[in-house]
């Protein structure tokens, strides 16, 4: 009935990004990634864990320098929060009635799954609204508003619906992690943004312990809340690091399909991380990128420039915070980004890990 | 009581591939499903399966369960560059659910094979879009199905006309509703199955025929029921469809309620004396019923079993459902018990069978 490929094996090499995937961590409410990320983290990494109050969780390692010359400071930062809901009313059907955190098209929520993280445990719901039966012609061509929608989640009535959740409860798109295409080549699953970079971070940080190196920096790894919102917790890691170089770990939007002329795609799916000169909260430091691109063409790493000024993230924060930072991105391509349905590749996943891995160990910090 | 597990048997049926025109698809499925319940089971010229009990006498009156088997589904109108597939609404469709979506694409191989392929539904990004677009929606034919195919390799197992469904995928919420795609109207169909074969064949006051008919979805014809009810030619049918249900943006007067009932359709088209039998025996049983109240056409089978050869005595029984015709529908467990209880109880019910000779 389905694609039956998906199987634990194939899944392996990928099985990092589906656990943090499937965790659950809306903007506000990130604990149990920073969690996952603790669990994935220990005995894995020689590096210093320590989880501040803002939700953060930071992983530092030092490195080593030549007599006693100060060490230079280089951060990787990914955020742990994903786009999702908060609870803003309870009806007397029971119905509930909610917020969006972080920018979602309201064209994408009719019909998906959520999950409610409830006080007694997680509530499963669908997201309506009323029957194509009792849409006007007009209703039929409108995007329905997030104010008309709501989620079901089988409540007799409020009462019965407040034994579950209460307004202020937070939630998710409920959607499994699918490896699917020719060759398996593609990954459907909630979070992929911004988990991939989070999954990034991490394998980057097993692999420096694993090959048993020692970098000439001291190296801040921070996993950061709130991105989705822009009130960014890595401004809160940049101020507390104040790195000479950061490099954000990210997934971008992009629109590599059938009649986009090419310069409005992008970036394109498969052909490696997304290097970015310039977007809506940033402009790149040149020379790093002009540096991240020739190592990924002398190490032959896919890596592809962002041929549009679109979107932002958190070097927007990160680049001006404190004295400022040279700062990079690198962003997996992602479709239909701040969805159900995020969908990337599962060969960028392993470009950008070998291109961070390379600019650590081959940029002249 | 049944020994049927009638939410395993709701989720079995709903999850086999029945687009409208596409019914023999998973027939061989849906035989080895439900068929090991009946006497005979035969399939018709239009798609139509029909499933038989026998009560054991001879020539014993001929009564007609109609539930349809065909949903509403998409297909195939091109193959694109990089595996994106266009496609078009078969049925009503309703189009705000499918961007993000997860679908099914039943292709098959040269030699007819069967290959399924996993699919998203697209979305435009923002960047994308032009100002004032943001509060219109995109139509079915403008909407992009990504396979993660290439296009040469996608052309083997896909062409013009590929029926496409919805992943099927089912969620259970609180108080027994469950969630999931199909359920107009495999749930009714699984509670007939149900009825029929929790029922043993001595209590049957007829020959009981199940008819899973096809083309209901196509909202015009409705040959499958037609056809069907013809080739009975039964002394009375019972037609079983999904009910639209109340929701807060819809009006309690143009619906019924979830975990109401049965809806039990009070229309010109259905049979007033059956109908009343059916309740106050529903009422003595303990059966939760609620009227629905259709002026005209009931929407359904109905609207056309009626009619056939010299006039069929019908009622139409409903399962209250949300959201229909999405990836979504919402129904109700003690509703559906309750719709296999009545069904049940048509079927067994010596006043009924007395009314029609």
């Amino acid at each position: 009935m389905e694609n039956k490929k998906v199987t634990e094996e194939k899944l392996s090499g990928i099985k990092l990004l589906r656990d943090l995937c499937l965790t659950f961590g809306p903007t506000g409410c990130e604990e149990a990634v920073a969690d996952e990320i603790c669990r994935q983290l220990e005995g894995t990494t020689d590096a210093e864990i320590t989880r501040v109050r803002c939700g953060n969780v930071y992983a530092v390692l030092h490195g080593e320098t030549k007599n006693g010359e100060t060490a230079k400071k280089v951060m990787l930062s990914a955020h742990t929060d994903e786009v999702g809901f908060i609870i803003n009313e309870i009806d007397s059907d029971g119905y509930l009635k909610f917020s969006c955190e972080g920018g979602i098209d309201p064209r994408v929520l009719c019909g998906r799954h959520v999950t409610f993280r409830g006080k007694d445990g997680d509530v499963a719901g669908v997201i309506a609204s009323k029957a194509i039966h009792h849409q006007t012609a007009d209703e039929r061509k409108t995007a329905t508003k997030v104010k008309d929608m709501y989620v079901d989640i089988g409540a007799k009535n409020k009462e019965d619906a407040e034994k579950y959740v209460a307004v202020g409860v937070w939630g998710t798109f409920d959607s499994d992690f699918v490896v699917f295409g020719e060759n398996d080549r593609y990954m459907k699953g909630k979070a992929i943004d911004d988990r991939l970079g989070c999954a990034v971070i991490i394998e980057t940080l097993r692999r420096l312990k694993a090959e048993g190196k020692r970098l000439p920096f001291d190296l801040y790894c921070a996993f950061t809340v709130r991105e989705e919102i822009g009130r960014s917790g890595a401004q809160i890691a940049a101020q507390t690091f104040e790195p000479d170089y950061a490099i954000v770990l990210e997934s971008t939007a992009i629109a590599d399909l059938p009649d986009v002329p090419a310069n409005s795609r992008v970036a394109k799916v498969g052909d490696g991380g997304v290097i970015s000169l310039a977007d809506r909260s940033t402009v790149y430091d040149r020379e790093f990128v002009d540096g991240t691109m020739k190592i990924a063409a002398q190490k032959n790493i896919p890596a592809q420039i962002k041929r549009y000024v679109s979107g932002g993230n958190d070097a927007g924060h990160i680049h001006k915070a404190a004295r400022g930072t040279k700062t990079l991105a690198v962003s997996a391509p992602t479709r239909y980004l701040h969805s159900a349905s995020c969908v990337a590749a599962a060969a960028d996943f392993d470009s950008i890990r070998e291109l961070i891995y390379a600019v650590l160990n081959g940029y002249s910090f | 009581m049944s020994e049927i597990d009638l939410k395993q048997l709701i989720f079995d049926l709903a999850g086999l591939m029945s687009v409208s025109g596409s019914t023999a698809h998973d027939s061989k499925k849906l035989i080895d499903l439900i068929g090991g319940y009946f006497d005979e089971v035969h399939t018709g010229a239009v798609g139509n399966h029909l499933f038989i009990r026998r009560c054991g006498k001879e020539n014993a009156p001929k009564i007609l369960v109609d539930t349809h088997y065909d949903e509403i589904g998409m297909c195939v109108t091109q193959v694109k560059d990089d595996g994106f597939l266009t496609v078009t609404n078969i049925g009503g469709l309703d189009t705000r659910i499918l961007q993000a979506s997860e679908v099914t694409v039943y292709g098959r191989d040269a030699d007819g094979n069967e290959h399924n392929i996993y699919g998203v539904v697209g979305s435009t990004p923002p960047h994308l879009q032009k100002p004032g677009d943001a509060n219109k929606l995109k139509p079915i034919d403008e909407l992009l199905i990504d396979t993660g195919y290439t296009k040469a390799e996608l052309e083997k197992y896909v062409r013009v006309g590929t029926p496409v469904g919805f992943r099927p995928k089912y969620l259970e919420l609180k108080n027994g509703l469950i969630a999931g795609k199909g359920f107009d109207d495999k749930s009714c169909g699984a509670c007939a199955v149900a009825a029929i074969a929790s029922t043993p064949h001595e209590e049957l006051w007829g020959d009981v025929y199940l008819l899973f008919s096809s083309f209901e979805e196509d909202g015009a014809f409705m040959v499958g029921a037609s056809a069907g009810a013809f080739a009975v030619d039964p002394v009375c049918a019972l037609v079983a469809d999904v009910n639209l249900a109340h929701t807060p943006d819809t009006k309690k007067n143009e619906t019924v309620e979830v975990n109401g009932g049965v809806s039990v359709t009070w229309s010109p088209l259905t049979d007033k004396r059956l109908n009343r039998i059916l309740m106050d025996e529903a009422k003595e049983k303990g059966i939760k019923t609620q009227l629905s109240v259709c002026p005209g056409g009931t929407g359904t089978n109905a609207t056309v079993v009626g009619l056939v050869g010299r006039g069929i005595p019908t009622v139409d029984v409903g399962l209250p459902l949300k959201s229909m015709h999405t990836c979504t529908e919402v129904i109700s467990m003690e509703d559906a018990a309750a719709l296999r209880d009545i069904i049940a109880l048509f079927i067994t019910s010596r006043k009924i069978a007395e009314d029609l000779k």
